[in-house]
């Protein structure tokens, strides 16, 4: 397929909730990485802003996370599906004013659930930093937006016939259950003691696995042929991926339990789950390599994304063993895999999705090359940066906690160091994302310009090179 | 892949399994567990928090102390809990059963605090506390917004709760520093956190005895775990030294706190 015959009419008249959504995405990002910066700069020096009660450490940790993961993750991941949706429909979204005002409200209860926290509501649940309060408006706003993606996957005019159509599918109809699952478990009529920790590991792991990692794998399954020219290889096999992902890779939150006061098995099914998860990344690599020499900047992103997300995968299965688990339990090995999936894979194939997708759905070419360059650049660099430093401050941290002598005064010395690195890694992962909103913007904004570029000709000038 | 009915199956079939696996299973096993009712004490174990140590853990929660500490203690063949003095004995689900909201924590930028009132060799005491907050520590902020800074009124006398601060954060003369209900909550609750009684799921099994061997030693055959860490509960009694029935025989039960004190 020639770029230029997938050109279609139809993301012009899905454009104002794909823009919407998208470009909420952005402002949070740009939102999340400021706080990212304060809550490392925390980390490296407690006493940074310990005077404001609002930002404690504990509460900036997870703003920020909420901000990237249900203010940028979600409104990007969800725009890009709805987007792959409909091109698979092939004709233009219907109920868009539902996807708009849901995408609307959506930010207004992820922006409730940040005050929240900040006022005194933290949840103390990882990957769910948000008050209750906020959840029910939360799950009406998804269940509106997903109104959109239902009529699109109903209205179709093929069978389910490729691999996009069902992680989107997947990724767009199951979170709401998670959340509703959680809210009842944990906030409406809670468990009992650790039961509620276990709750929390599973909801964590299927944010994760059901939701999130279907929504970006949707995006690469769609743009990955599309970029490359090529039918995806062993390409019998994605079915067989995609199933062993949302069977297996919800039990695989326990590993993060291992040798706590929690029944035993659950970790030791983690264990056994996180290398079946494996057979499931061994497939997507097998079916989307081509994308890792393929031409273009949306190309680069997804591709570094991939091999993020698999090099996630095998670091979840080996931490999940109890020798690894002895060494990198407790420690910031633990940030550095959760900054490599949602970062260093999530972040990358949705960004290279909307290097791809933008142009197509406003028809007009990407305002600066260079600036599509640098955002590659500090995004690579960053998520290295970040990676390292954590690692880097595990290592010692690991070695010092299993010696009982070691004072934590030594530790806490001793992280330091690497923890300046961190600073400067989300220093320059902000930059990147700023001039990646900017460049957007100035993108979208040309839609008012009539002068500008006109859309598609030739079509080579939608796609930025990459060098 | 043509069907959407058998699709639609297939997805709810993947969200409701791992549910079922996981938080339903655990549930099924863990719901229904009691307290251990011992009957040479003639009580329960564990106690119900006091109302204020249950509020103190909200606000444990509400500030996020979770993200730098844990609370749950591990088996001393898995890490240097134990050999640290961080506790005796491993954390079991039955600890937490009467918690409101439990915060086992995920990352250990300061100590464990699963059992921070039978710490070794010095566990804090709520005015310990009270200072560690207003004035943090190396790797720790300083929590002053939890404390108010006032003027002893004309012929008032000071309050009796007043923190005795000295040096340079020593109030100016006429002023005081007093830890306002959330600070006492929190110390409250935290100065409650005791592995108040050794429930026999947390008696560890202890390694086989080779023929010959008079005492318990530490197996050579795990170089992952510190030296010491074996050692503790060995050197306390508090691993069965007959191993003859794997199951602890639920009456002499060796108490980590002494009695009076439990039941106060």
């Amino acid at each position: 397929m020639s770029p230029k015959s997938e050109y279609t009419p139809v993301d012009a008249a899905s454009s104002n909730p794909l823009l919407f959504l998208l470009f909420s995405g952005l402002a949070w990002l740009v939102a999340a990485g400021i706080l990212a910066v304060v809550a490392a700069l925390q980390a490296h020096s407690p006493d940074f802003l310990s005077g404001c009660r609002f930002v404690t450490y504990g509460r900036m940790v997870p703003m920020a996370e909420t901000a990237f993961v249900y203010g940028w993750l979600a409104n990007a991941g969800l725009g890009l599906a709805l987007w792959v949706l409909g091109r698979l429909a092939g004709e233009p979204l219907r109920a868009q004013n539902w996807a708009l005002y849901g995408a609307g409200f959506w930010n207004l209860g992820v922006t409730g659930a940040i005050i929240g926290t900040a006022c005194g509501d933290r949840t103390g649940f990882e990957l769910l930093a948000l008050p209750s309060y906020v959840q029910l408006l939360l799950f009406a706003s998804y269940g509106a937006i997903a109104v959109c993606g239902l009529l699109a996957w109903s209205g179709r005019l093929r069978d389910l016939a490729f691999a996009s159509h069902w992680y989107a599918a997947a990724g767009l109809f199951l979170f709401p259950w998670l959340l509703s699952i959680a809210h009842v478990m944990l906030f409406a009529a809670p468990v009992r003691g650790v039961e509620q920790a276990v709750v929390a590991s599973w909801y964590a792991q299927a944010a994760w696995s059901l939701w999130l990692a279907p929504l970006f794998l949707a995006l690469a399954y769609y743009v990955v042929p599309k970029l490359t020219g090529k039918v995806l290889p062993s390409y019998e096999f994605a079915a067989l991926g995609f199933w062993t992902l949302l069977f297996i890779g919800g039990f695989t939150g326990g590993r993060h339990l291992l040798g706590g006061p929690v029944p035993a098995w659950i970790s030791s099914m983690a264990t056994v789950c996180s290398a079946l998860v494996l057979f499931h990344l061994f497939i997507v690599i097998l079916n989307l390599r081509g994308v890792l020499g393929a031409p273009g900047i949306a190309a680069k992103f997804i591709g570094f994304g991939l091999l993020a997300y698999v090099l996630s995968g095998l670091t979840d299965a080996l931490t999940s063993f109890y020798g690894i688990a002895l060494r990198t339990q407790f420690t910031y090995f633990e940030a550095a895999q959760k900054a490599l999936a949602l970062y260093g894979a999530a972040t990358m194939v949705l960004s290279g999705g909307i290097y791809f997708a933008l142009p197509r759905i406003t028809g007009k070419a990407w305002f600066s090359g260079a600036l599509v360059r640098a955002h590659l650049g500090a995004s690579v660099l960053g998520v290295l940066v970040v990676l390292a430093s954590l690692v880097l401050a595990s290592v010692t941290q690991s070695r010092e906690l299993l010696d009982p002598k070691v004072p934590f005064e030594d530790i806490v010395a001793h992280a330091r160091g690497p923890l300046a690195g961190v600073v400067l890694g989300e220093v320059i992962l902000l930059l990147g994302n700023v001039l990646f909103a900017a460049n957007a913007g100035l993108t979208a904004a040309r839609i008012l310009n009539l002068s500008a570029p006109a859309a598609f000709s030739p079509p080579a000038a939608l796609e930025t090179p990459a060098s | 892949m043509k069907s959407n009915f058998l699709f639609l199956v297939g997805l709810a079939g993947a969200l409701g399994l791992s549910w079922a696996g996981i938080v339903l299973g655990s549930n099924a096993q863990l719901g229904g567990l009691a307290p251990y009712y011992d009957e040479n004490d003639q009580a329960s174990y564990p106690g119900w928090m006091a109302g204020q140590a249950a509020r103190g853990q909200l606000v444990y929660r509400d500030l996020g102390c979770a993200a730098c500490h844990t609370q749950q203690v591990r088996r001393p063949d898995f890490g240097s809990d134990q050999a640290r003095g961080w506790g005796d004995r491993q954390s079991v689900a039955r600890d937490y059963i009467y918690q409101p909201a439990p915060q086992l924590g995920s990352l250990r930028v300061g100590p464990d605090l699963g059992f921070l009132a039978d710490h070794k060799p010095l566990a804090p005491d709520a005015d310990d506390i009270l200072h560690l907050l207003y004035k943090g520590a190396p790797g720790m902020p300083s929590y002053k917004f939890l404390f108010e800074k006032r003027e002893i009124g004309a012929g008032a006398q000071p309050s009796a709760v007043a923190l005795n601060l000295v040096g340079r954060d020593r109030p100016a003369p006429g002023w005081e520093v007093v830890p306002t209900t959330r600070a006492v909550a929190l110390a409250a609750y935290l100065t409650n956190l005791k592995a108040s009684y050794t429930f026999p799921e947390a008696v560890p099994v202890p390694p086989e005895k080779k023929e010959g061997e008079a005492t318990p030693a530490p197996k050579p055959a795990a170089p992952a775990a510190p030296p010491a860490a074996m050692a503790a509960p060995v050197a306390k009694g508090a691993v069965p030294a007959v191993p003859a029935s794997p199951l602890p025989s639920p009456t002499p039960q060796p108490m980590i706190t002494p009695t009076p004190k439990a039941t106060q």
